[in-house]
């Protein structure tokens, strides 16, 4: 079927036959690789699925995965070498390959080897994370029986990879339609594989659930606001909705409206407060190596389409939706700070930090200056492999029904792990933003950018924020080292390879990115946004 | 008012025995994460590993120094380039250490100091072996913080430290774990301190903005192009930064409340470095402080720094408890260092000068006082002590020797450092000079009264404590509950009393050697002490100082020495009526007109201290719980809310933006 | 292109006779669709709305979306919607009842809002704008609605075009994830295998259960088998429905298994022994 070769057939396409006597060349495919690398492994992960005998797949899968990953990795870093400063358009200009693109691809990939390798572990949780057969109803004798299974849905690899595709097609598209396409395809997966966890099922379908509605909701919003501006611009392309919007005399309402209903699509899938709402129940309810991807990658993509969309598209009319966008900024970072101080879940407790964090890096984006786009790229790879390694660490904290998320459960942890414990303290004080971890040059250089685009203000809330954002932290520190530990409290798992290597990669790069951040900070400066 | 402000912007390469500066940075870190890694392992061991890092690193900075001292004074300003920390566009922080008189100086006090107590704390911590190593591991950690603090030379690498040490500072606070007021405590000093941490981030992100760095040269060297309102914001900005961390007013009720952390850890952290990090962030920024504009930003400083010495001397009046006394005490001894560094060139050396001398007395004080709850099973109020000085002579004259240092007896450290400020704020001249200098010395007076006040009641008088036993609960609230153990107290071990005496040595020598040679030493960082000429000569300062402490010292004999001092607290009601009671005749005139005026005073201000600031920042911290806990109620978990709040918000936007374009 | 602009300025007659008549019939569709209490009449309500949909489009003169429109979303979407509605049942509703206090208020009032802003918007933004139809040279360049899609379908938007096959994929995976169960894990076992397990002795008899009596006076599933000598096999009645008769039977199956009441001093009062 064609569904399957969708991804190969690109690089055969013939020219149409149409009425217009215009040949159409085939596009040219070198800055796209990374992205076709990613999609193809997909496909082929799909029929992995229908060929290979049950026990094969899961080891067939991991090995496509990595490999993709490490192909599309190759690619990038080759067509990096001699790609051209000022981008390029790619795909029929439907992709700007420029370098934030490239920044921004490097690093969804090198955050989903992370979360490829915790989604793929199976020493923390015998058979993985994931659910062995999700069409089961919980609660049956035969979900009963399927507890103690080995296996897994090994779909979730190809899954994984269509999203990861779908992230980086978003943070490239170069029109709104490819946008929304994109959006859709980063989103479909990750509303499956919420679902698919093994344990605490039922909260897991209902999180895939509420993810899914309120996704669609958003998507709505996103759609309807693409259609106002195309009817503004007569075109879906960023660079025609900007060039629209300088230059001529028609009437704005369309503009500003189908700005709003743009954004909030946006703003949703980056957890923005007050369109977080979804965040506590998904992050929680989530596996937690899903919870992992998506609070990593889906922040980078969301944010990547967000900074290029006011970046490009609305440049020419920020003095009339920045006070608006301040707002919805300070809301956020006050709703992450308040909500997560008498938050009593780890997991819930991350996902409000995360909306706080947010907030700073809308601070980042609505400084519509070089500083302020290598700034907020920065941060979000500061913040990515920060999250990963946290989410990480909190699925080695189990009991006898999975995972003890609970706070009072992690009371006293220093005792029993002095190493899990430290790991978590350092990923904590770096969520928090202390020096000498890659947090605290990230909001630096926010924070920073946002100043000298006259947004002291703002910077004030946010510093008062994250010190509120701080205490929250701080307590789970308090906890792990101060508190005796309870009679039966959870067990912390000796991690198999997998997820060490994941935690290890987060807690490395975050303690580089602290030290010695000059080189990231350089490539995140590496460029603007092609604007054609 | 600038004067004859010379500083030599040109910073040297460092070379030589300098060029390996970083390993003071790197032994107490390394230490630090060899204890925290190890684990248990290192049980064993821990201690004399963290107390070895500080040696190694007291060693190598005595060496630092000489090799500093060998150098013509114009070439002792010294630039340590590590690596380049962030540089992409025009943003660019390279991390590198200045090695300079005033750091040299701090760095000297913080790892010689800091080894002392390292010593100390093996023998204070010989009832909890267990968690001993992770006690060094955080001791370490904060040495490596506050190296990095005083070492650094720009001011982001200075809020590293900044940080570091609020983080280990928090931690150590926070130490005994069973205790509900450790815990409460340790999260009142960190929320006070971060509010100072936003006024120095704020500082260092208008420098940004302005100046485009924040390395001290740069900063330094264009400060003065800049226009009046930056000048005094950055300088308001560091203020607020320098009262988080020193416990100034407004911002001083956590300094108190974190005695409830391990004795070292107040007698280190909170008496002789970490608190003392505002000062030197001002004397560090004395290029700012000094320039014309920034008068009104120093006038702040100074009364900020004024009315902290007499707050702290008042409150320090009223408390039962050794440490907290203590504790106001330090709050009180740093405002008169701030008072000193905002007398601007006049005052900075002395400021710096009083901050070592304190450094010395009020350490071996606080060892002192940790001496005596050792051998009192951690009891620490004093009315429950007396007559100590049979049973712990050692401790006894070491404590006595720092009490005279800091109520300024002739020819002790305290002496010559507290009479330095006085006479430089008297110098100031005019209306000024008087508040200033008259506030000086009054705080002198009450420093002596309630300093004598806390000798009578522990170590001399009649031994109270003989036929009582330690309340049975750690509660230091109720001392109702006599069904704890009796009280034995006994000498120290050898590490407790000897940093106690090297302590003592200093209080007593240290004033006059240093303020012989530190004004001097200090010139290439800070500048040329200048001249003042206040109203009164210096020699008559001097005498009046001395009078002024003899008088505050004689009145508290006259209170406390001579009648019996009850053991419960007084009723607030009954104080005066039983004080008559048992001494109808002697001081009754003394409770008309000194002590009632002044115990009303002191409970305003202790009421004020307890209910205003500390409620305040439990207000806002039960504020924000109970917002947090409202809003809590809007996460329903039903996926139709959901669905509306982002409706809700949608519309906001909407409207904000299309009222925006068309409004 | 003067003749173009006053040919699509003015709206002929049928155009604004249709759009009065399917533009009320499509908002009616979808205010039924939220208001209708039956979910299967929903669905058909916005079928109507579609149905309407499609027509408008096609008269506008664009008739591969009026088309698309139609086939797609009426012919495939909406069937699917009957299907699985029917599946699940025609009668499974959730509750309706409210329990969020003022969900409902605001819910109205918020979705009111946000209509009045956005038709207000575009309201505004319609004012002084001249309509152009879509079969004129200046909106399709003399091509048609049709060609031009088809080109634009295959040059510039290729690339989303060929995107929404990952969408496909991943929506028939997750079909497959969530729907699928072999049978050994639905743990439901083959004839052979229970037959198997039978004569092993898993179950109580090799056989299957005898099946109800059949009788000229009644055919229920309820009325039991008779065994050879006459009385009742009480396992051909079903457990769940232990009904009225199976009680009635309950002192035939007694004197069968010679547990009654045997013959003595009240033998002749048999009533009381009943009543017992």
């Amino acid at each position: 079927m064609s569904v399957m070769s969708s991804v190969l057939f690109l690089a055969q396409v013939q020219p149409v036959p149409s009425p217009a006597p215009a040949k159409i060349d085939p596009p040219a495919l070198d800055a796209v690789w990374p992205i076709l690398i990613v999609l193809a492994a997909a496909c082929v992960g799909v029929l992995f699925e229908a060929f290979l005998p049950r026990h094969q797949r899961w080891p067939a899968q991991v090995a496509l995965s990595l490999l993709a990953l490490a192909g599309a990795g190759v690619a990038l870093a080759t067509y990096l070498s001699d790609a051209p400063e000022a981008g390029e358009m790619a795909m029929f200009n439907t992709l700007a390959v420029d370098r934030p693109a490239l920044f921004l691809w490097g690093t969804l990939l090198a955050l989903s080897v992370g979360a490829v390798l915790l989604i793929a572990d199976r020493s923390v949780e015998p058979g993985g994370a994931f659910v062995a057969t999700a069409a089961i109803r919980p609660g049956t004798v035969q979900d009963r029986a399927q507890v103690t299974a080995t296996g897994m849905q090994t779909e979730v690899f190809p899954l994984t990879l269509f999203a990861l595709g779908g992230m980086m097609i978003f943070c490239a598209a170069n029109d709104l339609l490819t946008m929304f396409i994109a959006l859709e395809v980063l989103s479909l997966p990750l509303y499956l594989m919420c679902g698919l966890a093994r344990r605490r099922r039922l909260l897991s379908q209902e999180a895939a659930v509420k993810y899914f509605l309120l996704g669609a909701f958003a998507s709505a919003f996103f759609l309807y606001g693409v259609a106002l501006l195309y009817g503004y611009a007569g075109s879906v392309r960023l660079a025609d909705i900007s060039a629209a919007a300088a230059g001529t005399d028609r009437s704005d309402t369309l503009l500003f409206a189908g700005m709003g209903l743009l954004v909030v699509g946006l703003l949703f899938k980056a957890s923005v407060g007050p369109f977080h709402t979804w965040t506590p129940d998904v992050y929680q309810g989530a596996p937690t190596p899903v919870t992992a991807f998506m609070a990593a990658c889906t922040k980078v993509a969301a944010f990547g389409g967000i900074l290029r969309v006011l970046q490009v598209a609305f440049e020419s009319t920020q003095w009339e939706w920045r006070g608006v966008l301040w707002g919805v900024a300070i809301a956020s970072m006050v709703i992450g700070a308040i909500l997560g101080l008498t938050q009593t879940d780890v997991k819930r407790m991350i996902a409000y930090s995360s909306v706080a964090h947010a907030g700073f890096l809308l601070i980042g984006a609505i400084a519509l200056t070089d500083r302020g786009l290598s700034g907020t790229l920065f941060y979000l790879l500061t913040y990515g492999f920060t999250t990963l390694a946290a989410f990480g660490v909190i699925s080695l904290v189990r009991d006898s029904s999975g995972e003890a998320t609970h706070l009072s459960q992690w009371a006293g942890l220093a005792k029993r792990s002095p190493l899990v414990a430290g790991v978590f303290t350092f990923l904590l004080l770096a969520l928090a933003g202390i020096p000498l971890t890659s947090g605290f040059v990230g909001k630096f250089v926010v924070f920073e950018a946002a100043i000298d685009d006259g947004m002291a203000p703002l910077v004030v809330i946010a510093l008062v924020a994250s010190a509120v954002a701080a205490f929250f932290y701080l307590r789970v520190i308090v906890l792990m080292y101060f508190s005796e530990p309870a009679a039966d409290g959870p067990t912390v798992t000796v991690p198999g390879a997998f997820t060490t290597a994941a935690i290890t990669l987060g807690v490395l790069v975050t303690l580089l990115l602290g030290i010695l951040p000059s080189f990231a900070l350089d490539w995140a400066a590496g460029g603007a946004f092609a604007i054609r | 008012m600038t004067g004859t402000f010379n500083l030599a912007l040109d910073t040297q390469p460092a070379a030589g025995a300098a060029s390996a500066a970083w390993l003071l940075l790197v032994l107490p870190a390394l230490g630090a994460a060899v204890l925290l890694i190890g684990g248990r392992r290192t049980n064993k061991w821990g201690h004399l590993l963290g107390s070895g890092m500080v040696i190694a690193a007291f060693a190598y900075a005595v060496v630092l120094f000489f090799d500093t001292t060998s150098l013509a004074a114009e070439d002792r300003l010294r630039d340590l380039h590590l690596f380049d920390w962030i540089s992409v566009n025009q943003l660019s922080v390279d991390f590198g250490l200045r090695l300079d008189p005033l750091s040299i100086t701090f760095v000297l006090l913080i790892t010689g100091v800091g080894s002392l107590i390292h010593i100390y704390s093996i023998g204070y911590l010989n009832h909890e072996l267990e968690d001993r190593r992770r006690f060094f591991a955080y001791l370490n950690l904060f040495i490596a913080a506050m190296l990095l603090l005083v070492l650094g030379n720009s001011f982001v690498t200075l809020y590293f430290g900044w940080e570091g040490v609020g983080l280990a500072s928090y931690l150590l606070i926070g130490w005994y774990q069973g205790k509900d007021f450790a815990a409460t405590a340790a999260k009142k000093a960190f929320l006070m301190n971060r509010v100072g941490d936003v006024g120095l981030a704020l500082a260092i992100f208008l420098m940004f903005k302005t100046m485009g760095s924040t390395q001290y040269d740069v900063v330094f060297s264009q400060i003065g192009d800049q226009s009046t309102g930056t000048i005094v914001a950055i300088g308001l900005l560091l203020l607020l930064g320098a009262c988080g961390k020193s416990g100034q007013f407004p911002l001083q009720a956590w300094l108190p409340d974190a005695m409830a952390g391990p004795t070292p850890v107040s007698a280190l952290i909170h008496a002789a470095t970490m608190v003392t990090a505002g000062v030197y962030l001002i004397a560090r920024s004395s290029p700012l402080y000094s320039l014309p504009q920034a008068e009104d930003a120093r006038l702040v400083v100074m009364i900020i720094g004024a009315i902290t010495l007499l707050l702290g001397c008042v409150i320090g009046c009223a408390y039962d408890d050794f440490k907290k006394v203590l504790a106001y005490s330090t709050v009180s001894q740093i405002g008169y260092m701030i008072l000193a560094v905002g007398l601007g060139p006049a005052g900075y050396a002395f400021g710096i000068l009083h901050l070592l001398t304190h450094g010395f007395f009020k350490a071996g004080l606080f060892l002192g006082a940790g001496s005596v709850m050792h051998a009192m099973n951690d009891e620490g109020d004093i009315r429950r002590m007396g007559g100590l000085w049979k049973k712990m002579p050692v401790t006894f004259v070491t404590w006595t020797l720092g009490y005279l240092a800091l109520i300024g007896f002739p020819f002790l450290s305290g002496y010559f450092s507290k009479d330095e400020i006085i006479n430089a704020a008297l110098g100031q001249g005019g209306t000024r000079g008087w508040v200033f200098g008259g506030i000086a010395l009054l705080g002198a007076a009450l420093t002596a009264f309630y300093m004598t006040r806390l000798l009578i009641l522990v170590w001399l008088g009649k031994p109270r404590w003989e036929n009582l036993t330690s309340p049975a609960t750690p509660d230091p609230e109720s001392p109702e509950a006599p069904v704890g153990k009796p009280y034995h107290p006994h000498e120290s071990p050898s590490t407790m009393t000897i940093p106690m005496i090297i302590l003592a040595f200093g209080s007593v020598a240290g004033g006059a050697i240093l303020s012989a040679v530190l004004p001097e030493w200090l010139t290439p960082a800070i500048g040329e002490v200048e001249e003042t000429h206040g109203a009164l000569s210096h020699t008559m300062v001097g005498i009046l100082t001395v009078v002024l402490a003899a008088i505050g010292a004689g009145l508290a004999f006259l209170l406390f020495g001579r009648r019996e001092t009850a053991v419960e607290r007084p009723k607030r009601v009954s104080f005066p009526v039983r004080a008559a009671r048992a001494d109808l005749f002697g001081n009754h005139l003394n409770e008309a007109l000194f002590a009632r005026p002044g115990t009303w005073l002191t409970r305003a201000l202790v009421y004020v201290d307890n209910r205003g600031v500390d409620g305040l920042v439990n207000g806002i911290a039960a504020g924000l719980g109970g917002s947090s806990g409202r809003l809590r109620r809007t996460q329903t978990g039903f996926v139709r809310s959901y669905a509306l709040s982002m409706l809700g918000g949608s519309i906001l936007v909407i409207a904000a933006l299309l009222m925006v374009r068309f409004a | 292109m003067l003749l173009a602009q006053q040919g699509a300025a003015t709206v002929s007659t049928g155009e604004a006779v249709s759009f009065w008549v399917l533009g009320p019939l499509a908002l009616a569709g979808a205010l039924g669709m939220i208001f209708a209490r039956n979910a299967v009449h929903s669905a058909l309500f916005l079928v109507m709305t579609m149905l309407s949909l499609g027509c408008i489009y096609m008269v506008q003169q664009a008739p591969f979306l009026g088309f698309v429109q139609i086939i797609v979303y009426t012919g495939a979407i909406m069937m699917l919607f009957l299907f699985v509605l029917m599946l699940v049942g025609r009668d499974a509703s959730d509750s309706v009842v409210e329990v969020l206090r003022g969900q409902r208020l605001w819910a109205g009032v918020l979705g009111v809002g946000l209509a009045v802003l956005i038709t207000g918007a575009v309201a505004r933004s319609l004012i002084d704008v001249t309509d152009q139809g879509l079969a004129a040279d200046t909106a399709n360049g003399g091509r048609g609605n049709v060609a031009n899609i088809g080109q634009l379908i295959f040059s510039d938007y290729l690339f989303p075009f060929e995107l929404t096959s990952a969408l496909l994929i991943t929506a028939a995976v997750g079909a497959m994830v969530l729907g699928y169960v072999n049978r050994e894990q639905r743990g439901r076992r083959t004839q052979k295998e229970l037959v198997e397990a039978r004569f092993r002795g898993e179950h109580d008899r090799p056989s299957p259960l005898p099946g109800p009596g059949v009788f000229a006076t009644a055919n229920s599933v309820a009325t039991p088998a008779l065994l050879p000598d006459g009385s009742v096999a009480p396992e051909s009645l079903s457990r769940l429905i232990e009904s009225t008769t199976a009680d009635k039977l309950a002192a035939e199956r007694e004197s069968v298994a010679g547990t009654g009441p045997a013959a003595g001093t009240r033998a002749l009062a048999p009533g009381k022994e009943e009543s017992r």
